[in-house]
């Protein structure tokens, strides 16, 4: 680990203000694309070691018990790992919320795959919101992989202990959402390693200089 | 020029649409399994050609792509299709439309600003094919086609679960084919698999679209009939008795009359697990057995 690929202090506050532009442009965006009102809280930033993940995912969940996960990689200069983490039974409070208008689904599919498709769906949009958001702030285009979703599991075995690599420095941006309508609320992690850190202290600091 | 080139002889379709949903490029792969020339769709809404496409869940991909430049996925699990194309290969059998997997995703210009989307679209019938198959292999019966003692159990499970949190019906009956032993003697084992297979299609034939039949091990078979209380599932239970004793099973010019023994569960507060249930129906059928076969009992 270099010393100086780590965000100083005062990086972090500005990202963290940058997040706090980009998440309030995402919320009054989101709310056109899902008629619903989403509420994201102030974001928090933490740098950290990519082993000690796993536990500090867990300790932000572990009120939730049984959790649902909606995993998205997105790639540009700014690229990373999304995680957003619902709370148990927000697949299908979404699908209310959803289903006033939409019938996507077919007649003999059972709940749980139209669960899977709604988490996707919100998740893959919410996702998208942020980072996008996010990445346009600071003059960058990012693409996505497809959503991968898991369902209802329980918090301590729904996270895997060895899947990032263990030499990386991670930055944690980590939010949490809830909606105006329904009983939905969870976090969102946006993970991002070593790689991005010199790409991302130049954004910052370009972005900076256009207040100077 | 080169790229014009390359978008038409790739084996994916690809369309571009306009912030308005027109279409502005409609690539060869879809001419072809559209039946529809790009001179005849582009510059009209693409909506007024696939009506189907008309829907929240497009509307909201279409704008969260304009609005953050996110990318929209459209899964062949979860949505089949997205352009309802007749299927080109030889499995047209088991769906009626080509199955896809499509991404949408923006497309911007030289100041970063949307103008367009892009669609691509896979063709991944023979995929969803193999895995309809395989998954019907791991449901179903080799021999009778009704479903397996490991769904049985899958099943039951749920269904025992969801009866037992949100409240509900759910009654068992469990069926064994009297002197089966005696078919495979006489007639041969032939005859005995003919025998099973008679009796799982006639069952199959009067239960509802709810019930599920599954061929519990042997010559013995279980009926699992959600939302039906202990009273109609007696009910069942004679009419699957009467189906089976009135059929003429007609083997090599041998007529063999058979008959079945039945017993019955149904959901109560006495009953704590799945594996109960199952003892309890289990229980009167010995009992239907005991008492001389041929007739229907209801548990303890």
């Amino acid at each position: 680990m270099q010393e100086e690929k780590i965000l100083s202090d005062e990086e972090i506050e500005i990202l963290q203000e940058i997040m706090n532009i980009s998440f309030g442009k995402s919320a009054a965006d989101l709310a056109d694309v899902i008629d619903t009102h989403v509420v994201l809280s102030v974001p928090f930033i933490k740098i950290m070691q990519v082993p000690d993940l796993p536990a500090y995912f867990k300790d932000h969940v572990k009120e939730y018990k049984t959790i649902s996960i909606v995993e998205q990689k997105f790639w540009g200069r700014f690229k990373g790992d999304a995680l957003l983490v619902f709370s148990s039974g927000a697949g299908r409070e979404l699908i209310k919320m959803l289903q006033h208008e939409t019938k996507t689904g077919f007649e003999s599919d059972p709940i749980d795959i139209l669960e899977r498709e709604t988490l996707m769906e919100v998740g893959n949009i919410l996702i998208g919101a942020c980072v996008g958001k996010l990445a346009e702030l600071l003059k960058d285009v990012v693409t996505y992989t497809p959503p991968m979703v898991v369902v209802e599991r329980d918090y301590s075995d729904a996270i895997a202990e060895n899947r990032y690599d263990p030499d990386n420095t991670a930055i944690v941006l980590k939010t949490d959402f809830c909606f105006d309508e329904g009983d939905v609320s969870g976090f969102l992690f946006l993970i991002t390693s070593n790689d991005s850190v010199s790409w991302m202290k130049e954004a910052l600091r370009l972005f900076i200089e256009q207040y100077e | 020029m080169i790229f014009n080139q390359i978008f038409d002889a790739i084996n994916i379709g690809l369309v571009i649409l306009d912030r308005d949903l027109k279409v502005q490029k409609w690539n060869r792969w879809m001419e072809v399994h559209s039946g529809i020339t790009e001179e005849k769709i582009i510059g009209s809404p693409i909506f007024e050609t696939f009506p189907n496409l008309n829907n929240p869940k497009f509307q909201r991909s279409c704008k969260s792509v304009f609005s953050f430049g996110n990318f929209g996925f459209f899964s062949q699990k979860l949505h089949h299709y997205l352009f309802p194309f007749k299927s080109t290969s030889y499995f047209e059998s088991t769906f009626e439309y080509m199955q896809q997997n499509c991404v949408m995703g923006p497309l911007r210009d030289e100041n970063n600003f949307i103008q367009n989307l892009f669609i691509y679209i896979q063709d991944v019938t023979e995929v969803a094919v193999y895995e309809h198959k395989l998954v019907e292999l791991n449901l179903k019966d080799g021999l009778t086609g009704i479903f397996n003692r490991r769904y049985f159990e899958v099943k039951l499970r749920e269904e025992f679960g969801r009866c037992k949190r949100y409240g509900g019906e759910l009654s068992l009956v469990m069926f064994d084919i009297d002197f089966f032993k005696k078919v495979n003697d006489g007639y041969g084992h032939q005859c005995g698999d003919f025998v099973l297979k008679s009796v799982s299609s006639r069952i199959s034939s009067i239960i509802r679209n709810v019930d599920y039949l599954f061929r519990y091990g042997g010559e013995e078979f279980c009926c699992m009939l959600p939302e039906t209380k202990f009273d109609g599932a007696m009910q069942a239970a004679e009419r699957f008795r009467n189906a089976v004793m009135e059929m003429e099973n007609n083997f090599n010019q041998a007529i063999i009359k058979i008959t079945i023994s039945l017993g019955v569960a149904g959901l109560n507060d006495e009953v704590g697990s799945a594996e109960v249930f199952i003892q309890k129906a289990d229980e009167a059928l010995y009992r239907a057995k005991r008492e001389g076969r041929n007739r229907v009992m209801p548990m303890s």
